[in-house]
């Protein structure tokens, strides 16, 4: 690992970000086709945030707005029934 | 879409508490989501989102309509979880745990009810894995990785949801990705 620049790690993440130029991200590419640490580390990032999105689907529970509509401030809601 | 909830908000600021009926329905999943995704317990995430909103509704006021609603509403849920984050802090790692055990019970009654298919069951053990260790994660790169990864929303978004620097965002992402890499990489 001591072999390795210390920026690519950071172009690891300005990659994942989108937002690595052209030039270095052929330099990143090219690194990680010859150094298995590297391509091994970020081959973990990416499955990291693979797993983390495929957490993503959770719903509010059923009654969620009617508990939200009971709790507002009485006052208002007599200015909506008089509306 | 934008247009739709300028309208509900400005029938909102005159009174009209069914459009804000609306926006709850609108918005109510991607609010629970966040912070059930960042507190790791079902009640505690529905008190937080319902509280997210009835503060909205209360300062709806203070809104200006011209900005984006998600994004006010972000920062309300938000700073509420983070809150709530910081008061339990003491016992932390209890909390993560005690979370993820209910998580894991929680699925493991589904799959006693409708009897899924082990590798279903394997999905929802390896979820409640994953969401332990997102709550592993320090609060300040928890909420980051948790509106990029799981709310989908940009780093702008997010920058200006917890009215940070892009550049912060940025550093808090990569910190929370490392520590996710090395926290799920055996998974």
């Amino acid at each position: 690992m001591n072999k390795c620049p210390e920026h690519i790690v950071q172009y690891m993440h300005e990659y994942l970000d989108g937002d690595l130029e052209k030039e270095r991200e052929k330099e990143l590419k090219a690194h990680l086709q010859n150094c298995k640490e590297c391509y091994q580390q970020f081959h973990e990032l990416e499955k990291a945030i693979a797993l983390v999105q495929s957490t993503s689907h959770i719903s509010a529970p059923n009654d969620f707005t009617q508990r939200v509509m009971n709790s507002l401030p009485k006052e208002k809601k007599t200015i909506s029934w008089n509306r | 879409m934008e247009e739709l909830i300028r309208k509900r908000i400005k029938q909102i600021k005159k009174g009209d508490q069914d459009a804000f009926a609306e926006i709850v329905e609108l918005f109510k999943d991607k609010i629970y989501q966040l912070v059930y995704r960042m507190i790791g317990n079902s009640h505690e995430a529905e008190d937080i989102a319902q509280e997210a909103f009835i503060r909205a509704y209360i300062n709806i006021n203070s809104f200006d309509v011209n900005r984006k609603f998600s994004t006010w509403l972000y920062r309300i849920a938000t700073n509420l979880t983070i809150d709530r984050i910081r008061k339990k802090k003491p016992d932390y790692y209890l909390d993560a745990e005690v979370a993820g055990t209910e998580g894991l019970t929680m699925y493991s009654q589904v799959a006693a009810d409708i009897a899924l298919p082990e590798e279903e069951v394997e999905t929802m053990e390896l979820q409640g894995e994953i969401q332990r260790q997102i709550l592993k994660l320090p609060d300040k790169y928890r909420s980051v990785i948790v509106l990029k990864y799981i709310d989908e929303l940009s780093l702008i978004e997010i920058s200006e949801i917890l009215e940070i620097p892009v550049g912060t965002v940025k550093t808090r992402i990569h910190r929370g990705r490392e520590a996710l890499r090395q926290q799920l990489r055996h998974v």
